[in-house]
């Protein structure tokens, strides 16, 4: 606090005040994972900001050279603890792509059963987060309580909670287990009556939509410039998503609304999110249909060869959180050479400082919530 | 009197026949048992030394009026402080089994539904290391946090329980609960400049917006319910609104509004800015460490209890059930106050299970733009009443 | 399509001072949640269902193994070990000892087993006081209750299948996988008659050499290979392959 400057200037009648530096974080209850946010406050408002990452680098992506193709899945499982199957979906594509094979309808589906049911966990834990950060236990137990159905569905689909390792290259581990359908259909049409539960504390509670509201504004200008993808961008207005303008798997066989508003504060982003779970079960529900009609005897998994021919591949996918992407040099052995992953946050993290730059210092925590950090993927 | 019976020594005597009978004219229901108390130990010692030593001064002096009135007094203390403590610990608990059960889950589970995980916090706090950092200012650090502690714990027991339970009977009882209860937020303010914490400095200085934002308004709203009592006293506002009516009908804005206030004097979940722990960590609480953080948040309960206690004084008719005769209630009146006190703190936790924390400029906007206007609106309802003589 | 939650909600809620819902949804719930049981468990006392086919620590049949070394190869975090133990004639024979603080529960051991006498079990309480504690033995992985749900078969379907017409078959790549052999690159070595767990290679003489002994090539049973690799991995030549039927 003691600062050099020492004119306090009387005769413009200003006051110079010293701006400090306050460090959230890698021990802090804001961050949600081990990352630094610097932030420089004159008072309660805050003027620079700057993230820090890579506390939690592991080389992830050194380690996969050193692996045989199978083997890199269960490691992809860990790029991202809330939705661990979208990673290994992301990975089988681009290996596929590398083999030239695609995998069997079924698959297919099952596949983005598995993404949705992931994208619905990990918007929840993100919703339970921002329930704390807004000081509110309430809608964090509540959120975490509807999450534990869904990790409850992974048990059935593939019996493992978090790290499911369950997409292969090829296809999927297993069928669907007896009676998953009727499973899903219960915990979703459970869930689509108990979220409104937490909406109602969120939605019609003034004091979360003014914490909400007008804070952390970004433009599309600045969306495009610093890479953000997810529902962040499509808070802003950008009318782009992956699994509708570039489908991968089956996502152009199903119906499904992209929820885009144009406001570019958290609390759109937040609308965005919850939006999307809504539209994720009409999704769950859709594909369970499919694989109904499928039938018990399609094939779900193919066999491909162990060595994967020379040559490059490239996938991109609609995580939870954005586009990741996933980009594999391989030189005809059954290891990749090289295998570099995308990963949304480490881009939407960079959009700190516009984020938080003239915000007061209370809403840093809601405002960085609505980017939803995940250190596993970011910092690999 | 030598070798003689123990019944000359305990004698259970009126304790407002002692000349020194320190409550005046009125009667005290725990000086009464204090003072019984000290008849069965001090006349027992006394007896005991008589036996030994027959006709010595000690024993008489025991049981000697101003003796026995002195330690009676400090039984008396005791007395006060345990039962505050335990209705603090009570709502405790009553807090985490509520939020527990709204939260779908099961609160503590620990012996005697969970009451007894206070006792296990307590005593893991202090069986903690007592930390100091280096390079705080040691003073400063400890007296703002005695103090804070210390105003909590005194005005938690100055509180009276009914009209025969209580420490002093004040002509202008609410009014020095109140300055007692302000106190904190000043200490609160030194502390987190003595702390050399950025988390403390910004959580002090929260606290001081705080107080400047809620303070002015809870202040009108206490003079206008001394004005429809016409009385500072908490016993002549609790007659009055037995004579009359509860004072939450006349004053129903006057009351929702105490409600926020006197949980934002408490700082509870809506307005706990001062040790906002998403973006501060702890906030002013940051440096303090095991026991001290521990009483911090015994003395927040304690804050929590006394705005529950004057919410009930002020609105809810005291200890006093309407429309029932004196021999009702002068059965037990601490209980009815309690009862009322705890369901008092009962919106409160629902208040703190809906909401979540308000930002500072909130606070103050809320402050100056919603409660003061309010308070004011408030005072001139009742001021109509007054004048056009329904109080 | 709609869209559930935006178009019944109205883009601008713009009430100040309005917390009366969440109090009053905060207080239809705590009533709704007193009388039922809450949904958290007690856990020590009360444990959580979980299904047979669980992913916990991976657990073994010793009498089923062959001790191929298929889970050593497929481990991805290389916790797992062949060690020497005495089986019930008291010979001596190798079988896989996991390291349980290494263990990712990924279930490629038991996925991988040729012979499913890896499985996964349900059994995921696994803290013990020291590391040395946490390293499971072949006789200590055995686990009581162990059914077919715990076993994980890999049933594939191959393209070639599907270009055929015959989508519905699925094999697992231990029954078609097959070692073929360079035979201008072997020695005669009988490594591969050795490493193989289920004695399928014989070593065949087909003749003699020029300094009059015996040139000896490998010969597969395809009905007793379980496709573990051994010999392709032992082989010293490289002389040996899988030939992978797709």
């Amino acid at each position: 606090m003691t600062g050099e400057k020492q004119n306090l200037s009387i005769d413009n009648g200003t006051m110079d005040t010293d701006k400090m530096w306050v460090i959230m974080g890698p021990q802090h209850p804001f961050s949600h994972g081990l990352w630094t946010l610097k932030a420089q406050i004159d008072g309660e408002i805050v003027t620079d900001a700057e993230p820090i990452v890579g506390y939690l680098h592991r080389g992830w992506e050194k380690e996969c050279e050193n692996r045989a193709y199978p083997k890199i899945i269960p490691m992809a499982d860990r790029l991202c603890y809330a939705a661990s199957m979208t990673y290994t979906h992301l990975y089988c594509l681009t290996v596929e792509k590398a083999l030239g094979i695609e995998a069997p309808e079924k698959a297919k589906y099952i596949r983005m059963i598995g993404d949705e049911i992931c994208r619905v966990q990990s918007h929840l834990m993100w919703l339970a987060a921002v329930g704390t950060d807004l000081g509110n236990l309430t809608v964090f137990l509540w959120a975490m309580r509807e999450r534990e159905y869904f990790m409850d569905l992974n048990v059935r689909l593939c019996g493992a909670r978090m790290t499911t390792n369950f997409t292969r290259i090829g296809g999927v581990r297993n069928d669907t287990t007896d009676l998953f359908d009727r499973d899903v259909l219960r915990c979703i049409d459970r869930f689509e009556k108990a979220v409104w539960d937490i909406i109602a504390l969120i939605d019609d509670s003034s004091i979360f939509v003014s914490r909400m509201r007008g804070t952390g504004y970004l433009t599309r200008e600045q969306c495009a410039n610093l890479g953000i993808t997810g529902p962040a961008m499509r808070g802003t207005g950008v009318d782009f998503d992956v699994r509708r303008d570039d489908p991968y798997s089956n996502y152009d066989k199903v119906e499904f609304e992209v929820p885009v508003l144009k406001d570019g504060d958290s609390y759109s982003r937040y609308l965005v999110r919850i939006e999307e779970l809504f539209q994720s079960c009409k999704i769950i529900k859709q594909c369970v249909q499919k694989v109904n009609a499928l039938g018990k005897s399609a094939p779900y998994r193919l066999k491909v060869p162990s060595k994967v021919p020379a040559g490059r591949a490239f996938a991109r996918i609609e995580d939870p959180r954005g586009e990741s992407m996933m980009y594999l040099v391989a030189d005809g052995t059954d290891r990749p050479y090289r295998l570099k992953v995308r990963s949304p946050i480490f881009t939407n993290v960079s959009a700190s400082k516009p984020l938080v730059q003239g915000s007061r210092i209370a809403d840093v925590p809601v405002i960085m919530a609505m980017i939803d950090m995940c250190l596993g993927e970011t910092d690999r | 009197m030598a070798y003689g019976s123990i019944l000359n020594f305990i004698t259970f005597d009126d304790p407002m026949a002692n000349p020194f009978y320190p409550f005046g004219g009125a009667y005290n229901l725990p000086f009464d048992i204090s003072y019984k108390l000290w008849d069965i130990i001090g006349g027992i010692i006394a007896w005991i030394i008589n036996l030994i030593f027959p006709d010595n001064g000690v024993s008489q002096w025991l049981i000697s009026a101003e003796v026995s009135n002195a330690f009676a007094l400090i039984i008396f203390m005791l007395i006060i402080f345990i039962v505050v403590f335990v209705c603090t610990l009570l709502s405790l608990w009553m807090e985490r089994k509520v939020l527990g059960r709204l939260m779908d889950r099961r609160g503590t589970m620990i012996g005697l539904k969970g009451f007894l995980q206070c006792i296990a916090d307590g005593l893991k706090t202090f069986m903690k290391e007592n930390t100091i950092p280096k390079k705080v200012d040691k003073m400063t650090y400890m007296w703002t946090l005695s103090l804070v502690i210390g105003t909590s714990v005194l005005i938690a027991c100055m509180v009276p329980l009914s009209p025969r339970w209580f420490v002093v009977d004040y002509g202008t009882g609410l009014l020095i609960i109140m300055a007692l209860f302000a106190l904190a937020p000043f200490f609160i303010l030194v502390s987190g400049w003595a702390q050399n914490n950025k988390y403390s400095l910004i959580g002090g200085m929260r606290a001081a917006e705080l107080m400047i934002s809620y303070e002015v308004p809870i202040l009108i709203m206490i003079a206008t319910t001394c004005l429809l009592a016409g009385s500072f006293n908490i016993g002549a506002i609790v007659d009055a609104q037995f004579s009359s009516t509860w004072f939450f009908i006349p004053q129903i804005i006057g009351f929702i509004t105490f409600v926020f206030c006197a949980t934002a004097e408490a700082e509870r979940v809506p307005f706990d800015i001062a040790e906002a722990e998403a973006e501060l960590v702890e906030g002013w609480q940051t440096e303090y460490a095991g026991m001290k953080w521990g009483l911090i948040m015994l003395a927040e309960y304690f804050r929590g209890y006394v705005s529950c206690a004057m919410i009930v004084i002020m609105y809810l008719g005291g200890w006093l059930i309407p429309f029932a005769s004196a021999e009702v209630n002068g059965l037990v009146p601490e209980i009815v106050f309690l009862l009322k006190a705890w369901f008092v703190f009962f919106v409160m936790i629902i208040l703190r299970g809906a909401l979540a924390r308000v930002r500072t400029d909130q606070i103050v906007n809320i402050g100056w733009k919603v409660f003061m206007p309010l308070s004011v609106v408030n005072l001139a309802i009742v001021l109509v009443l007054k004048i056009g003589g329904i109080y | 399509m709609t869209k559930e939650f935006l178009d019944k909600y109205p883009r601008n809620p713009a009430r100040t001072l309005w917390i009366m819902k969440p109090v009053v949804k905060v207080l239809k719930l705590l009533f709704k949640t007193t009388i039922h049981r809450p949904v958290t468990i007690l856990y020590p006392y009360e444990k959580m269902w979980v299904p047979d086919n669980y992913r916990g620590r991976p657990g073994l049949r010793f009498d089923k193994c062959v001790a191929c070394g298929m889970c050593v190869r497929m481990c991805p975090t290389a916790c797992i070990k062949l060690v020497d133990v005495a089986d019930d004639n008291n010979q001596n024979v190798k079988r896989p000892q996991v390291n349980m603080g290494r263990c990712a529960m990924c279930g490629y051991c038991a996925e991988y087993c040729p012979v499913d006498a890896m499985t996964v079990t349900p059994d995921f309480e696994l803290a013990e006081y020291t590391r040395h504690d946490l390293i499971y033995g072949p006789r200590r992985l055995a686990y009581d209750g162990i059914n077919e749900q715990m076993e994980i078969h890999i049933e594939e379907t191959l393209i070639s299948d599907i270009e055929n017409g015959n989508p519905e078959r699925r094999i697992s790549p231990f029954k078609t996988d097959r070692p073929i052999l360079e035979a201008s690159k072997c020695i005669s070595c009988k490594k591969c008659e050795k490493v193989c767990p289920v004695d399928a290679v014989k070593m065949v003489e087909h003749g003699v050499n020029e300094k009059g002994r015996a040139i000896l090539y490998p010969e597969f049973d395809d009905d007793k290979c379980i496709c573990c690799r051994n010999c392709v991995e032992d082989c010293p030549k490289d002389a040996l392959q899988i030939n992978e039927v797709l």
